[in-house]
């Protein structure tokens, strides 16, 4: 049973949304930022929100690759998946990322600091090859576009040692590189 | 006076001052490839200098101009009506910028001349980059305040859709029909002919979905428009509403591109307060309005029939067709689904008219086309030409070749379902028939150029691993024949290819054209053209085991070089699987079985490192054609 505060807070959070307007992706991202994953229990809340089943809610939340059920990593590194990145060696950074981190996509170190999620080209191939770091809890406000902050900084052109330079550093605790 | 020329009046006393202000201006280009590009130092530098410096400038921006290899791009307004494109524009650049631009030219960092007659600077057009350029679509691109309506509508915005108000739906459709317009997004269907079907739905209310949903990994022609001239696109929108009566409309943008659902959210708030939204649009008894939805990470969502099924709370499985969206679309209502290029076209053909739009282009492909291009090129970018432009022509003269001269080998058009072209194939026009004719899809824009170090083996992996991770799952052709398309390549890649596999992958094949979705259907392209194109290279994989451009896994051995044993100890260091051996006298040996071919050491060491084949071929290996 969710605590009384939370349900209410989701309620909250979700009041704008009505059924049958697709809102559900709407719903779920606004759970994701607030919370940086969507809880288990928000999946009832937006399911109660929008009168879907939980299943349903289940079903979209696991279906699309961008949204998490587990609290996000202190630094998630996304690795770039696209034929540019990967014409330039981009499949190399993936290996050595994931040997030194000793993790696979999509996972996490046991501690929770560093992660690797597999992205998708966002057409930023003029950095080629690259991987974004994106810092949980960080929600940029200001001037220049809340959103595109929190998809994370870029690093690129990276070579495999300056990746392992950067995954040795994070896996050690170094946050800040 | 009418509401539009109202509106036009205002807009162009805004555009004015944005020409000539008192003061200088300094705009930067915000978009996805400039935040890349480290845009945000850049102005962050300007916000302290400038302040530091007590200077009387202002600071704006404008979107994307598609020279994304310039980025960070920064335009100097001055009162004088010289306007002067710079890039790139890092941090340490800022003070000369500031020094020099403001009342002169900073002429290290110039790019072109966008207005004014400072005849020192030469006009933005004559750069290399600007080539068998036509900017149409991409007219407002980098040159005005995406943000600002004004900007859109001092320069033509919603002139179009003023004009298409006073004709009638039928008249509308008529004149889209004889443009010639198709279908941008890969199909290529009329899109006139689209909207008629729409327009003869019976149930209501209708819909228009604008499929922003731009998967294609490389590709990136349609995040450039709603980045950085959204109105173009919205604009679209309410003309095609006005021609098939929908009511409703949606604009489905990718998760990744946050900038875009910012930009296109904002304009839609704009839109709106100007009365080009809602009821009576432009006193014409027009009532239409549309909202942003944000995709989150699922390609199959760019197949129209998934993206409706997204939009609708659901997981963006893709319907069985038909029925038909015209007749059965979001919500089970009749919806009209186009790619954001095909709605930016409707305004141009409405504001200057049939023959004007068929001025370029050939005559079964009228207009012009947005291209990104990407991978092994010297400018990464984005440019727009007529339709039926070599690819030769805009891959050399605009995008300027290989970074290092290297032979282009393949081009890879369409994005993972596409296919790939072999370099003999680089003189093709650029419209759809000429590459199906190759057996590949031309796509919605993206081209990937591959030059002689790729191994096509490895790229064809890549795509149908991407068809296997992105596929829905609804079809057991779909993702299970993927799934046994990657098993297969991946054995090839680590050594143990057979002779039987070229009949098996064409069996595989044939089975995912029975998938019920284009997902499933174009996912065997990329095998095809390695079958078709790139046979040796896949003989030489299994047959003698040996992968020409050195790269497949199993084919392959990192090894220390003759002479090199001694002076190794940063490669080894550096090494995350600690595969380095040092034996006896301070000589490193390499443990294959430990080595997971990360490349890190040869980055490091490049002449102490070499990457050899793993095993000797049985018989000397013939060439391989490279192209």
């Amino acid at each position: 049973m969710p605590d009384l505060r939370l349900r209410n807070q989701y309620q909250e959070l979700l009041r704008e949304f009505k059924p049958h307007s697709g809102h559900l992706l709407a719903c779920l991202h606004k759970v994701q930022h607030e919370f940086g994953y969507v809880p288990a229990d928000a999946v009832l809340a937006i399911a109660r929100q929008l009168k879907l089943t939980p299943a349903a809610v289940f079903g979209a939340l696991t279906f699309y690759t961008e949204f998490r059920t587990a609290p996000p990593p202190a630094v998630l590194i996304q690795w770039c998946s696209g034929p540019a990145c990967r014409l330039k060696g981009g499949e190399h950074i993936r290996r050595a990322l994931e040997a030194t981190l000793e993790i696979g996509m999509e996972e996490s170190t046991p501690d929770n600091r560093v992660g690797l999620h597999l992205q998708q080209c966002d057409g930023s191939c003029a950095y080629a090859p690259l991987v974004w770091l994106r810092r949980a809890g960080a929600h940029p406000d200001g001037p220049d576009a809340p959103l595109m902050a929190d998809r994370g900084a870029i690093r690129g052109p990276l070579t495999v040692p300056q990746a392992i330079e950067l995954a040795r550093r994070l896996k050690a605790g170094d946050l800040d590189v | 006076m009418t509401a539009y020329e109202e509106l036009r009046q205002q807009a162009e006393r805004v555009w004015r001052a944005f020409l000539h202000p008192e003061r200088p201006r300094i705009d930067v280009a915000v978009a996805t490839c400039s935040h890349a590009a480290g845009v945000h130092a850049t102005l962050a530098a300007l916000r302290e200098q400038i302040a530091a410096r007590a200077l009387a400038v202002d600071l704006g921006i404008t979107g994307c101009n598609g020279f994304c290899f310039l980025e960070p791009l920064v335009t100097v307004t001055r009162p004088d009506g010289s306007r002067i494109l710079y890039g790139p524009v890092r941090p340490d650049d800022v003070p000369d910028l500031l020094d020099q631009a403001l009342t002169g030219v900073c002429a290290r960092l110039v790019v072109g001349r966008l207005a004014g007659d400072d005849r020192t600077v030469p006009p933005l057009d004559e750069h290399p980059f600007m080539a068998h350029q036509v900017r149409r679509l991409m007219a407002n691109c980098g040159v005005i305040d995406p943000e600002n309506i004004d900007h859109s509508i001092a320069n033509g915005g919603y002139e179009g859709l003023s004009k298409a108000l006073q004709l009638t739906d039928e008249e509308v459709i008529k004149q889209t029909i004889a443009s010639g317009l198709w279908g941008r997004g890969g199909a290529a269907f009329p899109a006139g002919r689209k909207w008629d079907f729409l327009r003869g739905a019976r149930n209501r209310p209708k819909y228009m979905v604008c499929n922003a949903d731009e998967g294609d990994p490389g590709a990136f022609v349609n995040r450039v428009l709603l980045e950085s001239d959204p109105h173009l696109v919205i604009e679209g929108m309410i003309i095609a509403a006005h021609a098939t009566g929908a009511e409703y409309g949606y604009i489905y943008i990718r998760d990744e591109y946050p900038l875009a659902v910012e930009r296109c959210r904002k304009a839609l708030e704009q839109a709106r307060e100007r009365g080009l939204l809602g009821r009576n649009i432009l006193g014409s008894g027009l009532t239409y309005d549309m909202e942003v939805v944000r995709g989150a990470g699922a390609y199959v969502c760019g197949e129209e029939t998934g993206l409706l099924s997204s939009i609708e709370d659901s997981r963006g499985m893709p319907r069985i067709k038909p029925p038909f969206p015209a007749n059965a679309g979001v919500f089970g209502l009749p919806t009209n689904v186009n790619n954001v290029e095909t709605y930016a076209n409707a305004p141009l053909i409405f504001r200057h008219g049939v023959d004007w739009y068929r001025q370029y282009g050939t005559e079964r492909n009228p207009g012009t086309k947005m291209f990104s291009v990407t991978g092994d090129i010297a400018r990464v970018g984005c440019v727009e030409v007529p339709l039926g432009t070599k690819m030769s022509a805009i891959l050399l003269d605009n995008f300027g070749g290989t970074p290092d001269g290297r032979p282009i080998k393949a081009i890879q058009p369409g994005g993972p379902l596409g296919g790939i072209l072999p370099a003999s194939c680089l003189d093709l026009a650029l419209e759809p028939e000429p590459f199906r004719e190759q057996g590949v899809l031309m796509g919605s824009g993206g081209l990937v150029v591959c030059d002689d170090t790729t191994c096509i083996l490895d790229l064809v992996t890549y795509f149908e691993w991407f068809a296997e991770d992105e596929s829905c799952g609804r079809c057991t052709t779909c993702h299970g024949g993927t799934q046994r398309h990657v098993e297969i390549l991946r054995r090839i890649a680590d050594g143990n290819g057979r002779p039987s596999d070229i009949e098996l992958m064409g069996l595989l094949n044939d089975a995912l054209r029975w998938s019920n979705c284009f997902h499933g259907q174009g996912a065997p392209t990329a095998v095809q053209s390695l079958l078709r194109h790139f046979r040796d290279e896949l003989i030489a994989h299994i047959r003698d085991k040996y992968c020409p451009a050195g790269v497949c896994k199993g084919l392959i051995r990192y090894e220390v070089a003759a002479g090199h044993e001694r002076a190794v100890a940063p490669a080894a260091a550096i090494c995350p699987t600690a595969a380095f051996r040092e034996e006896e006298g301070g000589r490193y040996v390499i443990d294959d079985a430990r080595c997971i071919r990360c490349d890190a050491c040869r980055q490091l060491q490049p002449e102490a490192i070499q990457v050899v084949p793993a095993r000797q071929p049985r018989r000397a290996p013939e060439p391989v054609a490279v192209g």
